[in-house]
């Protein structure tokens, strides 16, 4: 089910209708929201519904088992269990279909004539999200970070739960689980402002994403044509926009519904267009999966104890495998490496350079990685490595003459956004929403929610689905 | 911070906006419409799902979705219409789909546009990707798109301004449409003329032509310069021959199960009327088409009846003649027996 979509309105009314009414206990609350979450994703593809209950088993097993056992053979034996059964789920759903890919492709390199039939597998909606952070608790567990979960209900509960199911936030046992423990109920403040999130988040993705910037970077990168330098910048400017908002559109609506239901969810995104480097660019981009990373690949790589060679390597496999995350392809694997060369220069760099950070330089250098950010977009957005050639050869002006592919007005729109959001993540830098609307006057406030709310329902869209449920 | 007011005043002001744009399109003429999408095409597919001999299946492209009134078909013949033709797509992957996945084996209709009939085979190509992504849609669509498929259809019936298109040319009135719509210069070539709704839909997916596109003659041409538009650049040539192959390879199929098959061609006029006959030559493609197959076939053109039809934008008729074409060519079949599983009357 997808929150732009009619039979959620429908289906969040319900949830809430149930959750507020006194017909049921705490627990009974709990049931109701793991049943409906259920349903929430079943409504898709039903027995897609038993790789999460086979994830959901094994992981509450293993983690009951990791809170006893003493035995450091079995306590390693039950953590490789829910590693082989989550990151298998993950091979053979996400990555089978790529690795017989290039399975065959080296077979035929090597002169050995072999064809296979590609296996089309469906790719379940959200399992690299649910599958990480099923493991992030079994992980926790083994490495005694943490309590085990207090009933097979809260921790199914913990997996499922509805808002962030399906694209994030990736979120850690220590932050949701435990909140499942007490009755929660979200004040009339908290629902508003969670009602008002779902707004700006939907706006984020069915006006900004899907209205405004979808049909420019479709034309861009779908065209089999040479770009002229102008078209090429405008579509990979309009998908830097487009992927932003509809990924952190996700997120914030994911935050503004659990709100309602009186729970938290992490921040997913904090303003990443006017990061100032790399660094802090995964500071604030896609942070749950980020710290994900950091926590459960960096470190167990070693991180940056063991040398700056080492920290250096550690780096560069953790942005390849975070590449590779987000889509079975190479070119995603490109993305990635980019990612982790500009991490590693930038360290480099700030060895040998050093800058005060003020407002002046600052623009300039927040303008410059999202510059630089853009020329990843590039492999993340082209399905092949000849287009994304093309539009980079087009970029940096390397194509004498190039193909004209949108007019004026569409460029123009597409500029105006992207510098209109580039300024608003500059100004709201560091400080958040919140803090923005409690400055606001009320009225103020309200008029600019409801333009929000017109705008969406002028826009409607077709129901198209968020980017990131296909990684 | 306290909401209270910014929620109350975002309700009132939200509300109210919403209303008013209602409220303009109105007055702009417009009127609450079913849309004729991909949802709506797999209810008509499902019909197929357990098949009966008083069904009859047409197939083709947008004259025989227009001009064929299904109300009057029911009721003339006592057969259950099954509608499958698709706008803008060849009815190739539609028999294919039928032969190979129903175990229908009653009449199906099928409606031959030579320029959409004889395009292609090729997948990618819009003829025949537009029919294989409706088709498809059947067997992928999700319990979720069923539900807000269903949850959509009473906003459609009463809100103007509602649209749940998979085609561009399918609304007017969204947002994104509305932005299209001001776009100015040449920059990417000339801009394509804007191609305005003509359709009402029901959802039986009985289509008939809007009361304005009947009667506004200047609403009509800006249709005509949008057939214009689209069809005057180079357009790739036509493949008789593998078409004609592939169309015979699954009629011949369904007609070994028991199954019949009639080829009607619509009416067409004006500029439509000429280019085809100049790209499409009655002899070399229809004609052809009907030596080899062996099908029942009627050509409107061989009708005296259908001869001074009101086709406002060159390639449908209007409403009233597509109830009399409708009609008049039940009778023709009738007479000639070739409906076998009508009621008598």
């Amino acid at each position: 089910m997808l929150f732009n979509s009619l039979s959620f309105v429908v289906f969040l009314v319900l949830v809430l209708a149930l959750y507020y009414s006194k017909i049921f206990g705490w627990t009974g609350k709990k049931r109701m929201l793991l049943l409906a979450s259920y349903v929430f994703y079943g409504l898709w593809n039903p027995p897609l519904v038993i790789l999460l209950w086979i994830s959901t088993v094994v992981d509450y097993t293993a983690g009951k088992k990791l809170a006893v056992l003493a035995d450091k053979r079995k306590r390693k034996l039950w953590l490789l269990l829910s590693m082989f059964v989550n990151l298998g789920f993950l091979a053979f759903f996400k990555y089978g279909d790529f690795l017989l890919e290039n399975f065959t492709g080296l077979l035929n390199a090597v002169g050995v004539d072999y064809t296979a039939r590609p296996m089309d597998i469906i790719l379940p909606m959200g399992i690299s999200f649910y599958t990480f952070q099923t493991m992030s608790y079994t992980i926790d567990m083994y490495n005694r970070r943490l309590e085990p979960a207090r009933t097979f209900l809260d921790f199914a509960l913990y997996v499922t739960f509805f808002p962030q199911l399906v694209a994030g936030p990736i979120v850690r046992a220590k932050e949701l689980l435990t909140q499942f423990y007490t009755e929660k109920k979200a004040t009339a403040n908290q629902f508003m402002w969670g009602l008002f999130l779902l707004t700006i988040g939907l706006f984020q993705k069915v006006v900004l994403a899907d209205t405004l910037l979808s049909g420019t970077a479709d034309t861009v990168f779908g065209s089999r044509e040479v770009l002229y330098s102008l078209d090429a910048w405008t579509g990979t400017l309009a998908f830097s926009g487009q992927i932003f908002f509809d990924f952190a559109g996700y997120s914030t609506c994911a935050i503004g519904i659990a709100l309602m239901l009186g729970i938290t969810l992490p921040d997913n995104f904090r303003y990443p267009y006017a990061a100032i480097g790399f660094s802090d660019l995964w500071r604030r981009w896609h942070i749950s999966l980020s710290t994900w990373l950091r926590d459960y690949l960096y470190i167990p790589l070693g991180g940056n104890r063991h040398g700056i060679t080492r920290m250096y390597v550690a780096l560069m496999l953790t942005m390849l495998l975070g590449g590779l995350w987000h889509g079975a392809a190479w070119t995603f694997v490109v993305w990635g490496a980019l990612h982790g060369i500009y991490l590693v220069v930038e360290r480099l760099l700030k060895g040998v350079v050093k800058v005060k950070i003020n407002a002046w330089n600052g623009i300039v250098l927040a303008f410059l990685t999202y510059t630089l950010v853009n020329i990843t977009w590039v492999f993340f957005r082209a399905r092949e490595f000849g287009t994304a050639w093309n539009m980079i050869k087009s970029m940096f002006f390397l194509n004498d003459e190039g193909a004209k592919v949108l007019y004026e007005f569409d460029i123009a729109k597409v500029l105006l956004i992207i510098t209109g959001l580039f300024i608003c993540h500059w100004v709201m830098r560091n400080t958040s929403m919140k803090e923005v609307a409690q400055r606001t006057n009320p009225w103020v406030f309200g008029v600019f929610w409801a333009i929000l709310f017109f705008l969406i329902v002028i826009s409607q869209g077709s129901g198209e689905q968020f980017i990131y449920f296909q990684f | 911070m306290n909401l209270h007011k910014s929620f109350i005043l975002a309700i009132i002001l939200g509300m109210a906006s919403v209303i008013c744009w209602e409220l303009f399109w109105r007055s702009q003429g417009l009127e609450p419409n079913i849309d004729d999408n991909n949802n709506l095409s797999s209810i008509q597919r499902a019909k197929l799902k357990n098949p009966s001999n008083d069904q009859v299946v047409f197939i083709g492209s947008s004259r025989i979705l227009f001009d064929i009134q299904l109300d009057l078909w029911k009721e003339q013949t006592g057969t259950e219409p099954v509608m499958l033709a698709f706008q803008g797509a060849s009815p190739l992957p539609t028999l294919q789909d039928i032969v190979e996945n129903t175990d229908f084996n009653g009449t199906i209709i099928v409606g031959v546009t030579e320029g959409l009939f004889f395009s292609t085979t090729f997948d990618k190509a819009p003829p025949i990707s537009r029919a294989k992504e409706r088709i498809q849609h059947y067997y992928d669509r999700t319990y979720a798109q069923r539900l807000n498929h269903l949850l959509s259809i009473p906003l459609q019936k009463n809100l103007a301004f509602v649209t749940v298109a998979d085609e561009t040319w399918d609304s007017d009135v969204d947002l994104k449409t509305l932005l299209i719509l001001l776009r100015k210069g040449e920059r990417a070539g000339p801009l394509p003329a804007p191609f305005y709704q003509f359709e009402d839909v029901s959802l039986d997916r009985n289509v008939q032509m809007t009361k304005r596109a009947t009667n506004d003659t200047a609403y009509a041409n800006t249709i005509k310069l949008a057939w214009q538009d689209m069809l005057s650049g180079d357009m790739p040539p036509p493949d008789k021959k593998g078409t004609t192959e592939f169309f015979l390879k699954y009629a011949e199929k369904f007609r070994e199960r028991g199954g019949q098959i009639i080829l009607v061609r619509c009416p067409s006029d004006g500029w439509f009327k000429e280019i085809e006959a100049k790209g499409f030559p009655r002899t070399e493609y229809w004609d052809s088409l009907v030596l080899r197959s062996k099908f029942p076939a009627y050509h409107y053109a061989d009708y005296q009846q259908f001869h001074d039809l009101n086709l406002p934008e060159w390639s449908h008729l209007s409403k009233e003649d597509a109830d009399f074409f409708t009609t008049e060519l039940i009778k023709i079949l009738k007479k000639d027996g070739v409906l076998t599983h009508s009621k008598t009357e």
